[in-house]
């Protein structure tokens, strides 16, 4: 196997070369980019300066590109390692050799990996190596932030065998070769759906053992389904199924959604406040006209041209709003994994102009970093500065995107990073603590939600028709302004600390857990809407009402206006979706909504996985008289039979593409079409006849040679 | 010695789409011979090889190769078969001491010697990139790659294609001085009658995916004859003659090539009358050509050439 190896190392060593240079092209860019941004900051500029990418290890735009370099360069080196053999007689020569066919697979297995780790591992080691060293990045580095990248890497090996496959893998229809590389997209797209990074490294020895069998049990085969050992045909088709799943996905979606324009036909309702105070009711169906009439039903008109108001002038006079999901029991919004590395060790909090400050979870602290010698310069805490790391080990909570900090749950302070101080702005008062002892546990927060007013600025680069009220709010002087909900309160409150209203939270949370504060510009009121939980509402099917509170600019209470909740709906399905289901395998229609997030989606679409298993019932009848047709064995027969009723027309795909339909002819004895790979006839169990005698046949017996 | 038979197959059959390409193969290679493998282009020759190599799982029926199933050949087995492809096909970047390095790895038997010597006779330089090598020095390396592990069989696929006279002559020589030994059995395809008239002992014809002859030489050659039939006026038409390949009419001769030949063909043939009967001898490469050409009767018959257009 050793020989094998060396073969393979040296046969594939230019595409490695080639990959080299690429990968580290790519690193020395990014390198090179990030080194520039650093000088500009320190001289005062920050054009230069990828703000998501201030720690080069965890950047979206590196991932990505490690991602795509992995998955192509992988896919490729797989692909030629076969390639280069499938000359029928070069392939002869490589396995017509005293080795088993498993030795010969894990020769050109361990050969293509070992250089896909040299090719791919190398210049990321390198850049690990030059990020890990103080002074080339101004940014906390934990291992656990290479966990992206190492698992990016490691899908890349999920293309790699994927492109072995395709190489390897004989097929009528060319095209189904490459199918492989439908699990390995799979493979993909699910790990970057699943929480954690076991789960995906998981995912990858999934996707990866099912590829690496179905190679394994090519190589026995030369490439055929026939002739492949009992695992091989398994997981070769699994190999295939996602690919013909895609497939089939993505004509549906041609025929249906491109050529034939079935679009989803839901209505959007929603109450919509104007800057006068005045609540509309907003109803858009497509290809109609918006309907916008108040809660008496009047419609909404146009002060110049005295008409129905068409949506877009109307939502120049509608406000904006900011909303916040309170928390109280110290939840952290959970990122994915390669999220996590990135949002969830560390943040970006703010500069100075010779420092960078950061919220390090670790540690539960802002650390600094001098952005010319790019070195630690200590942390901001709770007892304000420190020039370690880790103060006196007290932590703050800071959340992600809010300029201020909480400290032990309940003080509300504004860093001050020029003079590297906290500036208390509110404390909790005894009432809010009395009611959290009561309702909670104590390890949970007194406050629940911070939003600063200023959010409203993160939706000025949006396009369309908001940013002219926007420039209005961001405009008023109260952009500085902060929410602040605790379990008994809601209040507003000044840059400076004071507040400027408190309203009872009320209806309370959990089951009103949307708070929406709406600024009334033309009359300097606000509007509080308390709105309930989706899966209160999935609970009583709808029932509770949004409560809307119109405060003054003082704090008091104007008006308490209950509305139904347009938001909710029982929940349909439009034919598009319906449609689409067609396509997709049964059990994947039933699966995915129980892995999803929200709760009240976490159950089976029964309408859904019907559309599928009628797909399935109707494909069913044509495999089970294909493999009758072909002759194939019962229980392959019921075998097939049953993987179709799962994956539906993607199992009827999969059926035709892995299995070699053999040739048919008629048997002279029963007159029937039989298939020539049988020794007997299917039909009437006759041998096959000899070919016919010519009269010139010269046969005699032979003899050893003495 | 071992009298089972080195290949054995019964009903071997290989369709590619709804084409025979080996059609229900029966055959037998005794130990210790030279067995040439004759056939048109595209009779199934090297499908049957790649059939009895593993390399292509048959559609139907089975076969054995040193007494093992041809559909998993064991390592074993392999090492004791020696293959020379078709194409000559080795990778382009070995160097021809690379080549026998690699290839060594692998045959616990391999024989330096041989390697060196047969490279030795075809001049390759062991620095030499095979890229580099003319088709003649490239089946030359083959044949010291799949000599040097001393295989007890040798399965040898059209060695000679697309070789040059002197490329032809000197891998011939190779083959016939360095592999005849008496436990060893040689199983080639080849196009070159010439070849097989000076090393095999036996020979076999495929014709159109099926196995028509497996006999020695000798037997094959006194099968095929050559009757010439000459007549006082116009010959007149044929009976049904059985094993009749083919027949030349002139204007005044018949002539008929027949296998089988016996004296109730010639019964047969002396019904019709004819001035003068003769058996005219025919070579090899005659008997061949004549076996695998057009069946049926063709007419010389200078009046009616010349009376077309």
């Amino acid at each position: 196997m050793k020989a094998l190896i060396q073969k393979e190392l040296r046969e594939n060593l230019k595409l490695a070369v080639l990959g080299l240079i690429v990968i580290s092209a790519i690193l020395a860019i990014e390198i090179h980019s990030y080194s520039l941004g650093m000088k500009s900051l320190a001289a005062g500029r920050s054009e230069y300066v990828n703000w998501s990418a201030l720690q080069p290890l965890v950047s979206p735009e590196l991932l990505m590109l490690v991602a795509y370099f992995c998955a192509i360069f992988g896919a490729l080196l797989g692909w030629f390692q076969i390639h280069n053999e499938r000359h029928r007689d070069l392939w002869a020569f490589l396995v017509h050799r005293p080795a088993t066919r498993t030795q010969i697979f894990l020769g050109k297995l361990v050969g293509g990996l070992v250089l896909y780790v040299l090719v791919t591992g190398m210049p990321l080691a390198g850049l690990v190596l030059w990020a890990v060293v103080p002074g080339h990045v101004a940014a906390p580095f934990e291992w656990q932030m290479l966990s992206p990248i190492a698992l990016f890497l490691l899908s890349g090996v999920i293309y790699y065998l994927a492109g072995m496959l395709t190489g390897l893998r004989q097929a009528r229809w060319y095209g189904s070769r490459a199918l492989g590389l439908g699990l390995a997209v799979l493979v993909s797209v699910e790990i970057m759906d699943v929480p954690y990074a076991w789960q995906a490294l998981g995912v990858v020895l999934i996707g990866g053992s099912i590829l690496a069998l179905a190679i394994w049990g090519g190589f026995h085969s030369n490439g055929f389904y026939r002739g492949q050992p009992a695992p091989g045909k398994p997981a070769l088709v699994a190999a295939l199924t996602p690919g013909c799943a895609f497939l089939v996905f993505l004509a549906f979606a041609f025929v249906f959604l491109g050529l034939l324009h079935l679009r989803d036909e839901s209505t959007d309702r929603h109450f919509q406040v104007t800057r006068d105070g005045a609540i509309y009711k907003v109803i858009r169906q497509p290809g109609q006209p918006a309907e916008i009439a108040d809660l008496e039903g009047k419609p909404a008109l146009d002060p110049n041209t005295g008409r129905p108001a068409k949506l877009e002038d109307f939502n120049k006079r509608a406000c904006n709003w900011i909303s916040v999901n309170p928390r109280f029991d110290n939840h952290r919004y959970r990122y994915r994994w390669y999220g996590a590395a990135r949002n969830e060790l560390f943040n970006y909090y703010g500069t100075t102009p010779d420092t960078l400050w950061y919220n390090w979870n670790r540690y539960g602290r802002l650390v600094g970093y001098d952005v010319k010698t790019r070195q630690v310069i200590g942390s901001l805490g709770p007892e304000g500065f420190a020039s370690d790391l880790s103060g006196n080990g007290s932590r703050l909570r800071i959340e992600s995107g809010r300029a201020q900090v909480i400290v032990d749950g309940r003080i509300l302070c504004t860093p001050d990073l020029e003079h590297r101080d906290l500036k208390e702005l509110f404390t909790v008062t005894n009432e809010d603590c009395a009611a959290a002892s009561l309702a909670t546990n104590p390890a949970e927060c007194v406050i629940g939600a911070v939003a600063p007013v200023s959010m409203y600025g993160s939706y000025m680069a949006s396009p369309g028709s908001y940013i002219e009220h926007l420039n209005l709010i961001v405009g008023s002087g109260r952009e500085n302004d902060i929410l602040v909900v605790t379990r008994c309160f809601i209040r507003l409150i000044a840059a400076d600390g004071t507040v400027v209203w408190t309203v009872p939270y009320q209806p309370a949370y959990p089951d009103y857990n949307q708070v929406r504060v709406t600024r009334l510009e033309a009359t300097n009121q606000f509007a509080l809407w308390l709105e309930p939980s989706w899966l209160i509402q999935e609970k009583t099917g709808g029932k509770l009402a949004s409560h809307v509170i119109q405060i003054d600019g003082q704090g008091q209470v104007l008006k308490n206006i209950e509305l139904p909740d347009l938001s909710y709906h029982p929940r349909t399905y439009s034919a598009q979706d319906k449609i689409m289901c067609v396509s997709l395998p049964p059990v994947v229609t039933a699966i995915i909504p129980l892995f999803s997030e929200q709760p009240w989606l976490k159950n089976i679409p029964w309408v859904l996985v019907g559309c599928s298993l009628a797909a399935a019932l109707v494909c069913l009848p044509f495999g089970w008289w294909l493999g009758c047709r072909y002759s194939l064995s019962l229980p392959a027969r019921v075998g097939w039979s049953v993987f179709i009723l799962f994956l539906g027309i993607p199992g009827l795909l999969a059926l035709l593409c892995a299995e070699e339909w053999p040739a048919r002819e008629i048997c002279p004895a029963c007159q029937n079409l039989r298939v020539v790979d049988r020794e007997k006839c299917e039909h009437c169990g006759a041998d096959f006849r000899p070919p016919e005698k010519t009269g010139a046949e010269i046969f005699e017996p032979l003899a050893a040679a003495k | 010695m071992n009298e089972s038979p080195v290949i054995q197959t019964r009903g071997l059959t290989r369709y590619f789409g709804a084409k025979a390409a080996v059609h229900d193969l029966n055959l037998e290679m005794p130990r210790g011979c030279v067995y040439a493998f004759l056939g048109r282009n595209g009779s199934g020759k090297t499908t049957t090889i790649r059939l009895l190599l593993g390399l292509l799982e048959p559609t139907r029926g089975e076969g054995t190769i040193l007494g093992h199933d041809i559909r998993h050949l064991p390592p074993e087995a392999r090492a004791r078969i020696g293959y020379l492809t078709e194409e000559h096909q080795l990778y382009g970047w070995m160097t021809v001491r690379q080549c026998g390095e690699f290839q060594s790895k692998f045959y616990p038997r391999w024989n330096e010697k041989i390697f060196r010597g047969v490279t030795g006779h075809f001049n390759l330089k062991p620095a030499t990139v095979v890229k580099n090598l003319s088709r003649g020095e490239r089946a030359g390396l083959c044949l010291a790659l799949t000599l040097a592990p001393e295989p007890e069989l040798l399965v040898l696929d059209d060695p000679a294609l697309g070789l040059d006279p002197v490329a032809h002559r000197s891998l011939m020589e190779s083959m016939i001085y360095l592999t005849r030994r008496s436990d060893r059995t040689i199983f080639f395809s080849s196009h070159q009658l010439a070849d097989v008239e000076r090393v095999a002992d036996y020979l076999a014809i495929l014709d159109r995916s099926v196995l028509r002859v497996s006999c020695s030489l000798e037997t094959f050659r006194s099968s095929v004859r050559q009757v010439r039939l000459q007549f006082p006026g116009t010959p007149p038409p044929l009976p049904a003659i059985p094993g009749l390949l083919q027949v030349f009419r002139t204007e005044s001769e018949l002539r008929l090539t027949c296998v089988h030949y016996n004296g109730a063909t010639e019964q047969t043939l002396r019904a019709l009358s004819p001035a003068q009967l003769d058996l005219e001898p025919l070579s090899l490469e005659d008997a061949f050509i004549s076996y695998l050409g057009e069946r049926g009767e063709k007419s010389f018959i200078l009046s009616e050439t010349e009376a077309q257009p």
